[in-house]
């Protein structure tokens, strides 16, 4: 990059590339430049990406409203269109990629509610993802009570790639709650019904929960120390 | 179509039973498959509907009426794992409408129909210039022979007497004439099949090829062909590839759970297996 540029008139080409792109795959290449930057200034170009209804741009989108972070919430949340289910289902991928707390009401209602297994998914997902930064011990147990429920439920999804999720969840929940051990053991029996191959028909689905609970049980004395 | 969707399996069964409404004698085999009916009566039925016809045949070309319902009454019953499905499917895989063949010859290679190996076979025995030739004024081929293919790799090399083929060439001859088909997802169905009938890499390696394919549908095929045979070592470009994370879950899912390597006793994930699932992860 030409050192010599302002910073934001790089944004602003990179935002023009995007608006010019003739193909689906120079759209892709140009949003992936744009979300290389991680710069603010291209929250709303990314997010108007999101309704393209182009899985490679949208992919490249959410990588690059995740760099940005926490910045990029309000606007997400500002801009969700209720009548494009795809970019809703993008949205919820960016706010589980972030963790911020503002969008958990929004991954909760798409966990419980949405048709698409993708979006279902994507909010199990995030909810291990949460960070919780400044949160007391009291709160992030509060915050565990509150989303425990919800996860313990969706491992009754009837899609497989839902259930997955749910353990991946379940996994990343230890870290932004740090249990004690005797709280741990929720997590470890929530994990249950999807380790029991006589309980849980698909493989990959055991196995990953497994691989949870191994690592859970593993990594306890280290996390304590 | 009919109006309404029947809630529950007592009324599909009616709606399969009934000889008035044919919209609804449609949705109810799509249904029974849908859902994996296991009522005794569902297979007998759907029997029935797959030798239903269309009112006559089209006298100029020969082929018969599309056949909705026979076609929906095949691919229900592939899914419905009852043996008592296979002689009506073979009777099926002769008929004259290449779309019932198709949907027998996917439900046969679901049911693990070994039967239908030497029936198969010999439909793609003519060849990629022959039985792949496009049917005039179609899209289609004078076989269908993505699913031909598909089965034949899934069904192996055993044999009806519980013995295994010792001969592989002749089979192996057909399947890899494909492999160089002009249709790119002919390619990919026969790569499939060459890589589950012999594990050689070239085969998987021409399968990532086609991951890069510049029509997102030949990457999806591909994707799912990859799937199907548990090629771990797609693993990386699977991840990589360009196209819905819905289908590359379901890929790499496919190389966990049909892999060779796998160890089904195992109840935990081996390394290889671990870094599969952490591949899938980041896809969620």
């Amino acid at each position: 990059m030409p050192p010599t540029l302002p910073d934001s008139r790089q944004v602003q080409a990179l935002m023009e590339a995007v608006q010019a792109a003739q193909t689906a795959d120079d759209l892709t290449d140009a949003v992936e430049d744009l979300s290389a930057c991680a710069h603010p200034m291209a929250i709303p170009c990314l997010i108007q990406v999101l309704g393209f209804n182009n899985p490679g741009a949208a992919v490249a989108a959410v990588d690059g409203l995740v760099a940005i972070g926490s910045t990029a919430v309000p606007a997400i949340l500002a801009n969700l269109d209720e009548y494009n289910y795809g970019a809703r289902a993008w949205s919820v991928r960016a706010l589980a990629g972030i963790g911020d707390l503002r969008g958990l009401p929004l991954l909760e209602r798409a966990l419980a509610q949405d048709i698409g297994p993708s979006v279902r998914r994507a909010a199990a997902r995030g909810m291990g993802g949460l960070q919780p930064h400044g949160l007391t011990a009291q709160q992030r147990q509060e915050l565990a009570e509150r989303i425990l429920p919800q996860l313990k439920a969706a491992c009754e999804d009837e899609e497989w790639i839902v259930r997955y999720a749910v353990a991946v969840g379940l996994e990343g929940m230890d870290h932004w709650w740090q249990p004690s051990a005797a709280q741990r053991q929720r997590l470890l029996d929530t994990l249950q019904p999807l380790v029991d191959p006589q309980r849980e028909v698909a493989p990959v689905v055991w196995l990953r929960a497994r691989l949870a609970l191994n690592r859970l049980t593993t990594a306890a004395p280290v996390a304590r120390a | 179509m009919s109006q309404g969707t029947p809630l529950n399996e007592a009324q599909a069964l009616d709606w399969l039973r009934q000889l008035e409404d044919p919209g609804q004698r449609y949705y109810a085999a799509w249904w029974l498959g849908r859902m994996r009916s296991r009522h005794p009566e569902a297979t007998p039925l759907l029997i029935q509907a797959l030798a239903e016809r269309g009112p006559r045949p089209d006298p100029a070309s020969g082929i018969d009426e599309p056949n909705p319902i026979a076609r929906n009454a095949a691919r229900a019953l592939g899914k419905l794992a009852d043996s008592r499905a296979i002689d009506p499917l073979l009777e099926a895989l002769e008929s004259s409408d290449d779309g019932l063949r198709e949907a027998a010859a996917r439900s046969l290679g679901q049911l693990g129909a070994l039967k239908a190996r030497r029936p198969m076979l010999r439909r793609l025995a003519p060849g990629p210039l022959v039985a792949g030739a496009p049917r005039p004024g179609t899209s289609r081929l004078m076989e269908p022979c993505e699913a031909l293919l598909e089965a034949l790799g899934a069904l192996g090399w055993q044999e009806e007497d519980g013995s295994t083929i010792t001969d592989h060439e002749p089979l192996l001859a057909v399947v890899r004439a494909y492999a160089d088909h002009e249709r790119p997802l002919i390619r990919s169905a026969a790569c499939r099949s060459l890589l589950q009938l012999t594990r050689e890499d070239r085969w998987g390696e021409q399968l990532v090829h086609l991951l890069q394919h510049n029509e997102l549908q030949v990457r999806r095929a591909a994707l799912l062909d990859l799937g199907a045979t548990g090629w771990r070592r797609a693993g990386a470009a699977i991840a990589r590839t360009l196209a819905e994370n819905s289908l590359k879950l379901i890929a790499l899912r496919g190389l966990v759970e049909n892999s060779p390597a796998r160890n089904q006793a195992s109840p935990s994930p081996s390394p290889e297996e671990a870094e599969l699932l952490v591949a899938m992860d980041d896809l969620l």
